[in-house]
């Protein structure tokens, strides 16, 4: 089956079997590894992209089903040497250990912006709830978001 | 011009939160961990594995498996020399236990047996379930304290009633010190088995090369180098013919300290599939099943007081469950036991450790190495002591604890020594004065925990250094090689704010290359906390060897002394008159001129001053230096749900001289929350030997809505043996999270937890007891 969607502002066609996950389709047939897997079973958030401006887990979502839909992955948030001011505050606030969870963790936040753009400690704490990081930065991870809020107000 | 030279975090770096210098390719995704390389014609392996916990393996056909469609190789112990591996072979080398692929006889459910390369995952896993191998199963035993019966199934034919491992550690008298004391008290503590759970799952791509008989193996690793000699060792090979990559990595933990067959297995399948390059990646549920877990403990204590607080004597025994082979075993029992005379002057110390055997996934390294367990037990233990005698348990510790310039009962030899300050910090910082003892109204509470670790632990070699290799180009360009493996700690970031500190040039000058075995120097490894105070002290040497070399040329060319020359934000100066002689970068040039043509390349080694530890006794001063820490947690009990709330925690550490405060203070606050985990729900379920919960739904780890309040207070004690006073620190904080807040729950609502995790049901008994206990 052919589907098209629009991908960090591009049009793609995709030939697909049907049975696709749309996180194989981003890091198998469009070689964007920055998406993570880490869990592949919708407990983790590594894979987390934005579809049509909502957080979702590419893992568990069927690449068919995004037809016509509108996703932004990692790779689409920077323009050229130019950081999103959410990549800037990661980097700033030391957001980043291992950096594994961080894609996941920056398109969770960014859905929470784009949705809520002056989120409060608990609705940023509560939204990230669904973004496992092991190295445990979550302190780091909202003082970045908090101050990538306040940049972009 | 010093003022701005000040604010900006790039001149002078150590001691300022630069910047991840790996960190834009990691917010933007862009950069390759291990499982994102694909190579051409790569091949997916999976391993085989034994369904029993306990077999004799009489027969394994591979024969339909070799038939089907897109399998490209299968090895097995047949394709091996059968040499074993381990991981403490200098200390320990009876140990040493483990097959790349066992042909004899399993141990465990999931041991493996062997490997399929195929076009796909799909093809490799289909595979392995054609492949037929006959079992004779043999009675199992999953329990440390049943294997230890003499009528339990022997796991391995070289032991004796399943213990791996004997570690005796006795020093003075305790006989006669629990006499003279006024106080004495038992304990038996237990704490549960855990996992590691980074977000990367363990993962690796091994290639061999036909014409020259070489292996590449790229791999997300701790001890890259460790895994070149397992390699050598097992493969029969020269070291030079295996390189070993490590990429980027998505944490480590411990967990990604030491082999796994899977990472022989991806070697032999690509030199058995003339070269193509096969990828192993664990999924989530082998991550949680097969790789490697916390040792569960049993540790029993007996301990006596005076009644004005001294210390008499502490004895006991550890019970260790090891799963099914030994892995890193032997140096976690040793931390277990041993870690408490860096704690606390203690004369008198009898604790005999048993490292067990059983039919269960196999216990390893993990953060903390067995210090979290110990620090669980022991921490408790000092307060109920302190509790017996009537005394504030600040000011029982005060007493008893370790201090600077001191050598310890067993010989380990402390210089800076901040843990007198950091209970003084924390303390202050917690309100402890105004809290303790004064919130039960509330069901509120507050407790202490206090701990010390090592930096650098020789664990497989009889030494432990590490080299850095500074080069700096005309243009200059500064490229520093460290063999330093980073796992996500940030030690490339550190390594590097060090080199460009002390050649006294921008941080932005640095290209970092670090832990490739063909290009970087030696390093053992990131573990024991090793690398800002072992491989930061070896770039140190690097970058002065380098300045030296740029200086010499400098004062030669100006008919100067060259010691009274140095590098400071980019200019070379002159320290007795003050003045600029040139600028950094044409210094370099002049290097590089016609009259000179100097490449400039510095080296630097550093090997931490130790002696070796007798395990026989425990004596010995196995780290250059040794950190310290205390914490204090506040909570608050819900009588009614058995629910504990974490209000806030508090962490005073002595970590020399933050070199990166940003990264310290992300270490510090995630060992606290591991530590929380580990408290409250982390708990690896085993049943006959199977992982019960393989999974992050079942497995619970902290989440954002978990974290309380957390305040990391630096105590700067400037080490003598540490670069700019450094020492490492990633894993202290671990260590008594677990007691602090079972001694806060004891002074909210009077109840004693010895078991982790506390769990509401566990809580909910504890208070019940205690009803009925004041009835």
């Amino acid at each position: 089956m052919r589907i098209k969607l629009t991908l960090n502002s591009k049009q793609q066609e995709l030939d697909l079997n049907g049975n696709e996950t749309l996180l194989e389709v981003i890091r198998d047939h469009l070689k964007l590894t920055g998406t993570k897997s880490s869990c592949d079973e919708a407990e983790c958030g590594s894979c987390t992209v934005i579809i049509n401006g909502r957080s979702a887990l590419s893992c568990i979502t069927m690449a068919c089903d995004c037809d016509g839909a509108s996703v932004e992955t990692i790779e689409g948030l920077s323009s050229g040497d130019e950081l999103h001011p959410i990549q800037q505050a990661f980097l700033d606030k030391g957001a980043v250990q291992c950096g594994f969870c961080t894609p996941g963790m920056i398109m969770s936040s960014k859905a929470l912006l784009d949705n809520n753009p002056k989120p409060s400690h608990e609705e940023i704490k509560r939204s990230l709830d669904g973004n496992l990081c092991r190295c445990a930065c979550y302190q780091k991870i909202f003082e970045a978001v908090d101050t990538a809020a306040k940049k972009m107000a | 011009m010093e003022d701005n030279r000040n604010i900006n975090i790039f001149l002078n770096p150590v001691g300022k939160n630069v910047p991840r210098i790996d960190g834009r390719g990691l917010v933007t995704g862009q950069t390759k961990f291990t499982y994102d390389i694909n190579l051409p014609n790569m091949l997916y392996g999976k391993m085989i594995r034994s369904p029993h916990p306990h077999a004799i393996i009489k027969n394994i056909d591979t024969s339909k498996a070799e038939k089907l469609t897109g399998v490209k190789a299968i090895v097995t112990a047949a394709d091996t020399h059968k040499i074993k591996f381990g991981s403490n072979e200098f200390f320990f080398p009876h140990t040493v236990d483990q097959m790349p692929f066992e042909s004899e006889k399993v141990r465990y459910i999931g041991d493996e047996i062997g490997a399929v390369a195929a076009i796909n995952e799909e093809t490799a896993v289909e595979a392995v379930k054609l492949i037929d191998v006959e079992y004779e199963i043999l009675p199992a035993v999953f329990d440390a304290q049943e294997a230890m019966k003499p009528s339990a199934p022997s796991i391995h034919s070289h032991v004796r009633n399943n213990i791996g491992l004997i570690l005796p550690v006795n020093f003075g008298n305790c006989e006669r010190a629990l006499r003279e004391s006024d106080y004495v008290r038992e304990d038996i503590f237990y704490s549960q088995s855990a996992v590691h759970a980074c977000m990367e799952p363990h993962v690796c791509i091994g290639q061999w090369e036909e014409f020259s008989k070489k292996i590449t193996l790229w791999i997300s690793h701790q001890a890259p180098f460790k895994v070149r000699e397992a390699l050598a060792k097992c493969l029969k090979m020269e070291l030079n013919n295996i390189r070993v990559i490590k990429m980027a990595s998505g944490g480590g933990f411990g967990g990604k300290l030491e082999m796994l067959p899977m990472d022989f297995a991806a070697c032999l399948l690509s030199k058995k599939a003339s070269g193509l390059p096969v990828k192993m990646c664990y999924t989530r549920e082998e991550e949680f099943s097969f790789s490697r877990r916390k040792h569960n403990m049993i540790y029993k204590l007996k301990s006596g007081v005076k009644k004005d607080g001294t210390l008499m004597a502490v004895t006991g025994e550890v019970i260790a469950d090891g799963g099914a082979y030994c892995s890193y075993g032997p140096t976690v029992l040793a931390a277990a036991t041993m870690r408490i005379f860096m704690v606390y002057n203690i004369k008198n110390l009898k604790i005999s450790g048993y490292r067990v055997y059983t039919n269960t996934p196999i216990s390893g390294a993990i953060r903390g190495f067995g210090g979290v367990q110990s620090g669980f037990s022991i921490e408790s233990h000092m307060d109920m002591l302190a509790d017996g005698i009537e005394m504030d348990p600040i000011e029982f510790r005060l007493k008893n604890i370790t201090g600077p310039n001191m050598v310890t009962t067993n010989k380990m030899i402390i210089s800076s020594n901040g843990l007198r300050e950091c209970i003084e910090k924390v303390t202050e910082a917690s309100g402890w004065k105004k809290k303790y003892r004064k919130q039960s109204n509330l069901c509120r509470g507050i407790g202490i925990g206090i701990a010390a670790d090592v930096m650098g632990s020789k664990m497989y070699k009889s030494h432990e250094s590490a080299g850095s290799i500074i080069k700096i180009e005309e243009d200059g360009s500064v490229y520093l090689f460290t063999g330093a493996a980073d796992t996500g700690q940030g030690s490339n970031t550190v390594l590097s704010q060090i080199a460009a500190h002390e050649l006294g040039v921008d941080f932005n000058r640095i290209k970092c290359t670090s832990a490739d075995t063909e290009i970087t120097p030696f390093d053992t490894g990131s573990f024991a906390s090793r690398v800002t105070f072992i491989s930061g002290n070896a770039t140190l040497n690097a970058a002065k060897d380098a300045k030296k070399q740029i200086l010499e040329i400098v004062a030669d060319e100006h008919k100067l002394d060259a010691e009274i020359l140095d590098i400071q934000a980019e200019e070379v100066i002159n320290k007795d008159s003050g003045s600029v002689v040139m600028s950094f970068s044409k210094a370099l040039e002049l290097c590089y001129s016609f009259n000179y043509g100097k490449q400039i390349i510095g080296r630097g080694s550093y090997n931490p001053k130790t002696t070796p530890i007798d395990f026989r006794t425990g004596e010995g001063n196995v780290s250059g230096s040794y950190g310290f820490e205390a914490q204090v947690a506040e909570v608050e009990v819900n009588k009614d749900t058995g629910e504990i709330s974490v209000l806030k925690l508090w962490d005073a550490h002595d970590i020399g001289k933050a070199i990166n405060p940003q990264s310290v203070e992300g270490q510090i606050e995630g060992s606290l929350i591991m530590g929380l985990g580990y408290t409250f729900f982390e708990d690896l379920k085993m049943q006959n030997g199977k992982v019960m919960n393989s999974n992050f739904t079942n497995y619970k780890v902290p989440r954002s809505v978990n974290i309380p309040k957390m305040e990391s207070i630096f105590i700067e004690t400037k080490d003598p043996q540490g670069p700019y006073g450094a020492k490492g620190m990633g894993e202290a904080a671990l260590l008594p999270t677990a007691a602090a807040i079972a001694n806060a729950v004891f002074d909210a609502v009077g109840i004693r937890l010895k078991e982790l995790p506390f769990t509401p049901d566990k809580v909910i008994k504890a208070l019940k007891e205690q009803e009925l206990n004041d009835i």
